[in-house]
C-alpha cells in the first residue's frame, strides 16, 4: 500500500484525532488543555480518567464541537472541526455526536418520549415517525413503559437511560458520556455503563466515557489518563 | 390496539413552555390584554358612533347634512332658517329640506340632554320609529327617545320642563342613531321660542332629486351658499365636529401606548423565562439546535402570550362595551359596534408586539454559549 493511501485508511480508521490541543481560560491564566494530543478508533470504547480540573470536560466539550480550540488541530469523525462554520457545527453536534450529561439535562417539562425527540427534530423528516423511533429507543433501553412519564417522575437511573436513548436519537457515530454515572450509586452506574457497552457495540458506534472512577473505567478497551492538561500515558 | 404516538413538534414544545409557568403566562397576558381591552372596547365605541353619524346623516330620510362652515360642533352651527332653506331649494337636484334645531339642554334630573326641533311635517316622516304613543300634534307636546325616557325617568303622558316651558311626552321612539335615542323632539316653533332662537336652526338635511348626483350636488351647494358646509358622509363629518377624529385618535394613542407597555411586559417576562432556561437552551444548543430555531421556539411562545392576551382582552373589551351602555352618562353616546376591525386591530397590535417583546430575549438565547450554559446552575 502506497504511503497516502495508507494515511488515509488510517485516517478513516480515527474517530477522533487531537494533536496539541490548548484550551485557555480567564485570559490565558488558565491552561485547561496543555498540548493534549489523542487519537481514538473507530468503534472503541476509550475511558478518560484523571483528577478533577485536569481538563476531561473541556477535551470533551470539544470533542462535542460545543466549545473549540484555542490552538491544535481536531478533527472528529473524519471531519476537521475547526474548518467548520457555526451552522455546520450546529450540523455535526445533530448528526455525529450523541452527548451524555453527567445530570442527565433532560427538558424537565417534556415527557420521556418527548426528550428523545428533541435532537431529531434538527433534521429534515425521513417519512417515518420521530415518536415511533422514540418510542424505540426508550425501549432498548429498557423503558417502553415509561413514555409517557416527565423527568419528574423517573428515578435517576432512568433518567440518565432516557439521555441515552436521546443520544442515540440521530444514530451518532461518537457517543460521548461526561460522568454519566456521578449522580448514581454503584448498582445503577453499573447498569448504565453496562448499557452504553451494549448499544455501542450494537450500533457500531465509538464511545469516549470521562469518569474518575477507576472501576468503572476499567471496563473500557482504553484508559487515558489526564493530569494538568495534557494525557499521561495511554493503556 | 395501538395509538399512533403524536411526534413532538415546535409549537407542541412552546405550548408545554407556556404551560410549566400558568400563572406567570396568565399574568403576562393579562399585561398585554389591557391594550387589547382598550383597543377592542373604545374600537368598538368609535365604530359606533361612526355608524350612528352615518345614520343620523340620513335620519330625516335625505342625502346630505348643511351646517355652518367653520363651526368647532355641530350643536354650535347657526343658520338663518328661510334665507337657506330658500337657497337650497333654488338648486336644481334638491327635492326637499328638513330644517333642524338642536340643543343640548338640561332637563332634570338629567345635567343635560339632547333636544331636536322639527317642523310638525317633518315629525310626521319618523312615524314608523314610534313604539308607542303618538306624533306630537300641538306646541306642547313633544316625543322622547329610549334612552332619553329612562335617563329621565320619564313615560308617557307625564311633563317634562326645559328651561321655563313645560311640554308632555305623548309617544316614545326608537331609531339607530344612539345620540338621537337620548333625545326630546319637539315642534321647531317650539323649541325656537324656549332657546330663543327665532328663525334659526342648526342644519338642514337634504332630500335630492332621484337623478341628482351627490357629490355635484355638494359641492354645487357650497359654491352658491358659501357660508355651509354640505356633508354626505361620516368622513366629512370632521368639518363641522371633531367628537369623531378624537375617538379615531383616542384608539390610536391607546394602541400606541399599548404598544409599549405591553412589550415592556412582554420583553420581560421573556427575558426571565430565557435567563431561567439558560441551561436547558444550552441543552439544545448542545443537541444541535441551530440558534435560528432557538429564536423561533422563543418567539413562538411570545407570540402565544400575545393571542392568549387577545382572547382575554378581546372578551374583557367587549364586557367593557356593553358596561359603558349601562352607564347613565355614556349610554346617550355609547351603541358600539362590534365587527371584524377592532378585534383585527387588537390582534396585530397585540402578537406583533408580544414578538417585539421576545426579539430581544430571543437573540440573546441565541447567543447562549452551550459550554457556558451548561455550566449555569
Amino acid at each position: 500500500m502506497s504511503e497516502p493511501a495508507s494515511s488515509a485508511a488510517r485516517e478513516a480508521s480515527l474517530a477522533v484525532r487531537a494533536e496539541a490541543l490548548v484550551k485557555l481560560y480567564e485570559g490565558g491564566r488558565v491552561r485547561a488543555l496543555d498540548g493534549l494530543s489523542l487519537e481514538v478508533r473507530a468503534g472503541a470504547f476509550v475511558a478518560i480518567c484523571g483528577p478533577s480540573g485536569c481538563g476531561k470536560s473541556t477535551l470533551l466539550n470539544i470533542l462535542a464541537a460545543i466549545d473549540r480550540p484555542d490552538a491544535g488541530q481536531i478533527a472528529v469523525a473524519g471531519q476537521d472541526l475547526l474548518k467548520l462554520s457555526n451552522g455546520d457545527l450546529d450540523v455535526f453536534r445533530a448528526c455525529q455526536v450523541g452527548l451524555i450529561f453527567q445530570l442527565h439535562n433532560l427538558l424537565p417539562n417534556l415527557t420521556a418520549l418527548q426528550n428523545v425527540q428533541v435532537p431529531m427534530m434538527t433534521l429534515p423528516p425521513d417519512g417515518g415517525s420521530r415518536a415511533a423511533r422514540a418510542a424505540h429507543l426508550l425501549a432498548r433501553v429498557g423503558l417502553g413503559d415509561r413514555l409517557h412519564a416527565l423527568p419528574t417522575a423517573l428515578s435517576g437511573g432512568e433518567r440518565q437511560r432516557v439521555a441515552i436513548a436521546r443520544s442515540l436519537a440521530n444514530r451518532p457515530r461518537l457517543l460521548l458520556a461526561d460522568e454519566p454515572t456521578g449522580a448514581l450509586d454503584s448498582r445503577n452506574g453499573d447498569m448504565l455503563i453496562a448499557l452504553l457497552e451494549d448499544v455501542r457495540r450494537e450500533y457500531g458506534m465509538t464511545l469516549v466515557l470521562v469518569t474518575h472512577d477507576a472501576r468503572l473505567a476499567e471496563r473500557a478497551e482504553r484508559i487515558v489518563h489526564m493530569k494538568d492538561g495534557r494525557t499521561v500515558d495511554a493503556g | 390496539m395501538t395509538t399512533a404516538l403524536p411526534d413532538l413538534t415546535l409549537l407542541g414544545m412552546t405550548l408545554h413552555s407556556l404551560r410549566r409557568q400558568p400563572l406567570r403566562t396568565l399574568l403576562t397576558s393579562l399585561g398585554v390584554a389591557v391594550g387589547v381591552v382598550a383597543i377592542v372596547a373604545f374600537g368598538s365605541i368609535a365604530r359606533g358612533l361612526w355608524a350612528s353619524t352615518n345614520a343620523s346623516l340620513k335620519f330625516n330620510q335625505g342625502d346630505l347634512m348643511v351646517f355652518q362652515r367653520g363651526v368647532s360642533a355641530d350643536v354650535f352651527s347657526t343658520l338663518d332658517e328661510a334665507r337657506i332653506r330658500d337657497a337650497l331649494l333654488s338648486d336644481p337636484a334638491v327635492e326637499r329640506v328638513v330644517p333642524s334645531l338642536w340643543q343640548v339642554m338640561p332637563i332634570r334630573p338629567a345635567p343635560f340632554c339632547f333636544v331636536m326641533g322639527l317642523q310638525p311635517e317633518d315629525l310626521a316622516l319618523h312615524r314608523s320609529k314610534l313604539i308607542e304613543g303618538r306624533m306630537p300634534e300641538s306646541g306642547d307636546e313633544a316625543v322622547i327617545g329610549t334612552v332619553a325616557a329612562k335617563m329621565l325617568g320619564i313615560g308617557l303622558d307625564q311633563e317634562i320642563r326645559i328651561s321655563s316651558t313645560r311640554v308632555k311626552v305623548v309617544g316614545a321612539f326608537q331609531t339607530d342613531v344612539v345620540f338621537f335615542n337620548s333625545a326630546v323632539i319637539l315642534p321647531l316653533r317650539t323649541l325656537q321660542r324656549i332657546c330663543l332662537k327665532k328663525g334659526l336652526v342648526t342644519n338642514f338635511q337634504v332630500a335630492l332629486k332621484s337623478d341628482a348626483d351627490l357629490e355635484a350636488a355638494c359641492r354645487r351647494i357650497e359654491t352658491n351658499v358659501p357660508e355651509v358646509v354640505a356633508i354626505a358622509s361620516a368622513d366629512q363629518y370632521k368639518r363641522v365636529d371633531q367628537g369623531l377624529e378624537i375617538a379615531n385618535g383616542l384608539v390610536g394613542v391607546i394602541a400606541f401606548l399599548s404598544v409599549v407597555i405591553g412589550g415592556v411586559i412582554v420583553m420581560n417576562t421573556m427575558w426571565m423565562s430565557v435567563h431561567e432556561r439558560t441551561r436547558e437552551i444550552g441543552v439544545l444548543r448542545a443537541l444541535g439546535w441551530p440558534r435560528r430555531r432557538i429564536v423561533r421556539m422563543i418567539l413562538i411562545e411570545a407570540s402565544g402570550v400575545g393571542l392568549l392576551a387577545w382572547i382575554i382582552g378581546s372578551c374583557m373589551g367587549i364586557g367593557l362595551a356593553e358596561i359603558a351602555t349601562r352607564l347613565p352618562f355614556a349610554r346617550q353616546f355609547v351603541d358600539p359596534v362590534y365587527d371584524w376591525q377592532p378585534p383585527a386591530m387588537a390582534f396585530a397590535v397585540s402578537v406583533v408586539l408580544s414578538m417585539l417583546g421576545g426579539a430581544a430575549p430571543a437573540w440573546r438565547a441565541a447567543r447562549i454559549s452551550p459550554v457556558e450554559a451548561l455550566r449555569y446552575e
